[in-house]
């Protein structure tokens, strides 16, 4: 008997916020910096008789968020009522479009485990409100057994998009690729920050395994991932506990299970599965887009990271890696292009922002749009070192003098006593008349053919050099004593 | 004449004309209320104890007293929906309706008793007691919008607001003697409605002159951006003419009613009200409505309590309303408030709204009813291609006595047959008083098809000026 083997099936569902100044159905601040329980209001606290009305920039950053996974608009969605009881659910139902998407049928590229590219479908986006946040007094951070919950209903009624994906995915790692693909698209496209660290992005994932003799263990979702991270562990995980018990002869329950990011491991829901039936909502009409709005929002979408970076490759000769790295944030990319427009060579430009912009970036822990240094500037800086007008070392001289000081180039380079293009010609023999005329004992030294070594010629050499600042060409400098000396 | 006798477009015209000052118009009104409310019991919230506010001294309603349904929210005064679950809510917020009313000038008497969320049609379904009918105080004033019919008949206020989900206007507009009438579905902002069935629901006046609720209707006829079911057409013309007529006009009984039996005067009615018509030189006609009348009791109920139950998935006693503090956890918390918040009649909604969307079985009734609904729509539409309005009862009975409600609830519901088909397909209805049997006052319905509201009053000034005026009633007294 052969030994047996297993096949993840795994689908992905990644909830994201959705860019907007107000909230999805009342025109309250999205601010996500504001006092608790501040940004409220009849309609997202929901108080009797209030009514939601659709923020139509809501559908706009979804359309968007669609358009980035290669989606098509659906001309006509709905609105459902979820129902089900939580104290952070204000309605005790939470309006969604469940089944009947605003985008739906796209798909994302990811490379499978031996480098092909292989496609993630994505079955749909569709619109849904946040519910409110809490904080309980209970050690575990759980509403069952604290003393005392907060509920915080600033985030009640934050628009969302939520990605539904095809079970396409078959490991750990092609999940996290399709989770950065898809945080990296949207960001492009404007529709989302989708920042970690905010909980601007969520993860939850069905994970089943198919076993070589034809069983095929029951879908099993885990919660509560909110880092790549915790993604990847979080599957790997469910992967050997599934394997294992399918191994034994066991059966894989249909459950909801929990990830415990710090013991590393998913445990069943203590909870039970909130009992929920859908209703159309009635407070709200079927959303219909028109080709028009498709058309203008389509006409609003930037180029995707993915074509980007190979116009890089293709069409300005960058190495794949650096174009890669470059197209990863869009606007790391536009900072590029626009270095390229204000006249940098293309591959130079590259090769400085990879190496020296991300380096400053990285030391400062800041974002390219709070970067001093414009790409205008650069642009300047990068042509003067390719037109030998700066020496490389110097180039990082002055990059690291602006970057510091908020100085403009020639500010630097000024600052810095650089002169361009070198010390030479009458300049250079200026110095050398200047410096034989402060050592005559050197030079009778040397006219008396004492110096046989020639050391003292290499000490005036050295003078000269350190007069012009190194900015001289050595042989140069030998030339002109030589000269000055006969 | 005592000025709270007074139609609503007496009191504006009588103000205008400075016969009498507001506040003696006032002052009337509540020597009305203090003196007749011991047997009516309209009230669930007096606010006439302090001098009145008048909101806009220049604006066509200044200084007229009115009442409210208590499922309209009035910011900072107590809104119950006539229910134990809202404690002493006080809303941060007016309902759109009201405000319009308020900006207009008009004074606030009250929050008006009402059948627990709007279910119900006695008045008697409400935390705060039963409401009299102000004709005769042993008998109901008809729901759920009771309070604010009796309020009117018994001359406490010229106009007032109710909302209508099934009859929740029209039946108690009828039962009291009084106009009660539903808009288009979308003629009204619901905004600040406290909502039974969303898709249902809508705010209408009770007048004791059809002109008098034209000029209201021309108050609350305004599009609402709160609302994203409200009418963005431009504002419909409510104004009030006298050179009217029916002439030529089809007006049609529906076939399927015909075999239904009526109490006596309500069939007496009918047969007076058709000879007006005919007189007036209307073409009486017949419509075939078997969608209708076989399904639309079944269809209204499913929808009605699939929204309803979610529409009363809030009152958790999380962030107002009443609550317990001394639960051991949110379950029983939850537990705790809606088991002694709801009344029964709510509890018994709810729970048929969550079995009729029960997940097994939502396709065969929710899903199922919403279809229903689309035929019936359907169905009305091409009728109304052959008429221009519908003649029928509000009620197949005239109003029973408290306490002596049918003991089959499934009658009960039937007894709403011709009230609530209008509501599912979103017509226009309004309830018109014809005389009275005894001391009782007979009403009966005119229908007419989606944005006819105004031609449909027009009528309705024709019937009065034929079959007559309510007076007020005797309240008990």
């Amino acid at each position: 008997m052969s030994e047996l083997t297993f096949t993840p099936v795994i689908g992905i569902e990644i909830h994201i916020r959705l860019k907007t100044d107000t909230k999805i159905f009342c025109s309250c601040s999205t601010n996500p910096e504001s006092p608790a329980n501040t940004n409220i209001c009849p309609v997202c606290m929901g108080l009797p008789g209030s009514l939601p009305r659709l923020n139509h920039n809501v559908v706009e950053k979804g359309m968007l968020a669609g358009l980035a996974l290669n989606c098509s608009v659906q001309p006509k969605s709905l609105f459902f009522r979820k129902s089900y009881f939580y104290p952070d659910l204000p309605k005790g139902h939470q309006i969604s479009q469940c089944d009947l998407p605003v985008v739906a049928d796209g798909y994302i590229e990811v490379h499978d485990a031996d480098g092909n590219l292989k496609k993630i479908r994505v079955n749909h986006l569709h619109l849904e409100e946040d519910a409110a946040s809490m904080h309980h007094s209970a050690s575990d951070g759980r509403l069952e057994g604290a003393a005392t919950s907060y509920v915080d209903y600033n985030r009640a009624g934050m628009p969302l998009g939520e990605i539904v994906s095809e079970p396409d995915i078959s490991s750990a790692q092609e999940a996290v690729e399709y989770a950065m693909n898809l945080q990296r698209r949207v960001r492009y496209a404007g529709a989302s920050d989708a920042d970690l660290d905010k909980g601007m992005m969520r993860f939850d994932a069905n994970v089943s395994l198919k076993c070589s003799d034809g069983r095929w263990g029951r879908k099993v979702e885990v919660k509560n991932m909110n880092s790549f991270r915790a993604l990847e562990r979080a599957i790997e995980f469910e992967i050997k506990r599934q394997k294992k018990i399918l191994l034994s002869g066991g059966e894989v329950l249909q459950e909801t299970r929990h990830w415990n990011d710090a013991k590393g491991v998913t445990s069943a829901s203590r909870v039970k599965e909130f009992y929920r039936k859908f209703i159309v909502e009635p407070d709200l009409p079927p959303l219909i887009v028109n080709q028009e709005w498709i058309d203008r929002v389509t006409a609003m979408m930037p180029e995707m990271p993915d074509v980007r970076a190979n116009r890089y490759v293709n069409d300005m000769g960058l190495p794949r890696d650096v174009a890669e790295v470059i197209t990863d944030d869009k606007n790391l990319a536009d900072y590029f292009e626009s270095c390229v427009k204000a006249g940098a060579n293309p591959v130079r430009a590259a090769h400085w922002v990879r190496t020296e912009v991300l380096r400053v970036l990285n030391e400062r822990g800041q974002k390219i749009d709070a970067f001093t240094v414009k790409p205008e500037v650069l642009a300047g800086l990068v042509s003067r070192v390719d037109d030998r007008k700066l020496s490389t070392t110097q180039g990082k001289e002055v990059f690291d003098y602006m970057c510091a000081n908020g100085a403009g180039l020639e500010d630097a380079v000024k600052a810095l006593g650089i002169t361009e293009g070198g010390v030479a010609g009458n300049a250079l023999n200026d110095i050398i008349a200047a410096v034989i005329a402060a050592n005559p004992d050197v030079l009778e030294e040397i006219k008396s053919g004492k110096d046989k070594k020639g050391k003292k010629l290499k000490f005036l050499q050295g003078l000269v050099m350190k007069e012009t600042k190194g900015q001289a060409k050595p042989q140069e400098v030998a030339e002109a004593i030589a000269k000055a000396l006969e | 004449m005592e000025l709270y006798e007074l139609n609503l477009n007496d009191v504006i015209e009588g103000l205008k004309a400075k016969r009498f000052s507001p506040s003696e118009l006032y002052a009337s009104c509540k020597q009305r209320i203090d003196t007749c409310e011991p047997n009516i019991h309209a009230f669930i919230t007096r606010t006439d104890d302090t001098q009145p506010q008048t909101g806009n001294d220049g604006g066509i309603f200044a200084g007229v007293p009115t009442v409210l349904k208590d499922n309209l929210c009035t910011k900072g005064i107590r809104t119950t929906a006539a229910s134990r679950i809202l404690g002493d809510w006080k809303p941060p917020y007016d309902a759109t309706a009201w405000k319009y009313l308020r900006e207009a000038g008009a004074v606030l008497m009250g929050k008006v008793n009402m059948d627990e969320f709007a279910m119900g049609s006695t008045c008697g379904n409400s935390a705060f007691g039963p409401t009299h009918n102000p004709h005769d105080i042993s008998r109901v004033p008809g729901g759920s919008s009771g309070g604010s019919a009796a309020a009117v008949s018994a001359g406490y206020v010229p106009f007032s607001l109710g909302s209508d989900t099934g009859g929740s206007i029209r039946q108690p507009a009828s039962f009291c003697g009084v106009y009660g009438f539903k808009p288009t579905y979308g003629m009204v902002s619901r905004y600040g409605l406290i909502s039974y069935g969303s898709s249902l629901d809508q705010i209408g006046p009770f007048a004791r002159t059809v002109r008098d609720l034209q000029l209201v209707m021309s108050v609350l006829a305004q599009y609402d951006p709160m609302d994203s079911s409200c009418f963005r057409e431009k504002n419909p013309d409510f104004t009030h003419r006298e050179d009217v007529s029916l002439k030529g006009k089809r007006v049609a009984l529906v076939k399927e009613f015909q075999d239904f039996t009526l109490d006596a005067p309500i069939a007496e009615a009918m047969t007076r009200t058709r000879k007006v018509l005919e007189d007036e030189g209307a073409i009486i006609a017949e419509v075939s409505l078997p969608v209708v009348a076989r399904y639309a009791v079944a269809c209204y109920y499913a929808l009605a309590m699939s929204e309803a139950h979610t529409n009363l998935e809030r009152y958790d006693g999380v962030r107002y309303g009443y609550t317990v503090t001394d639960a051991a956890g949110v379950k029983e918390m939850f537990e705790r408030v809606r088991s002694y918040g709801f009344g029964s009649e709510v509890k018994s909604r709810i729970i048929a709204g969550t079995c009729l969307t029960e997940p097994s079985r939502c396709d065969e009734y929710y899903v199922a009813a919403t279809k229903v609904r689309t035929l019936i729509a359907q169905e009305f539409a091409r009728a109304f291609g052959e008429t221009d309005y519908i003649l029928q009862p509000v009620t197949p009975s005239l109003p029973h006595r408290i306490g002596e409600e049918d003991e089959d609830e499934m009658k009960v519901y039937e007894t709403d047959l011709y009230t609530l088909p209008v509501n599912l397909a979103g017509l226009p209805g309004l309830s018109f008083f014809t005389g009275y049997a005894g001391n009782l006052p007979v009403g009966l319905q005119l229908i007419g098809p989606r944005w006819s509201d105004s031609g449909l009053l027009d009528a309705g000034v024709i019937l009065e000026r034929h079959l007559g005026s309510p007076k007020i009633a005797n309240g008990g007294i």
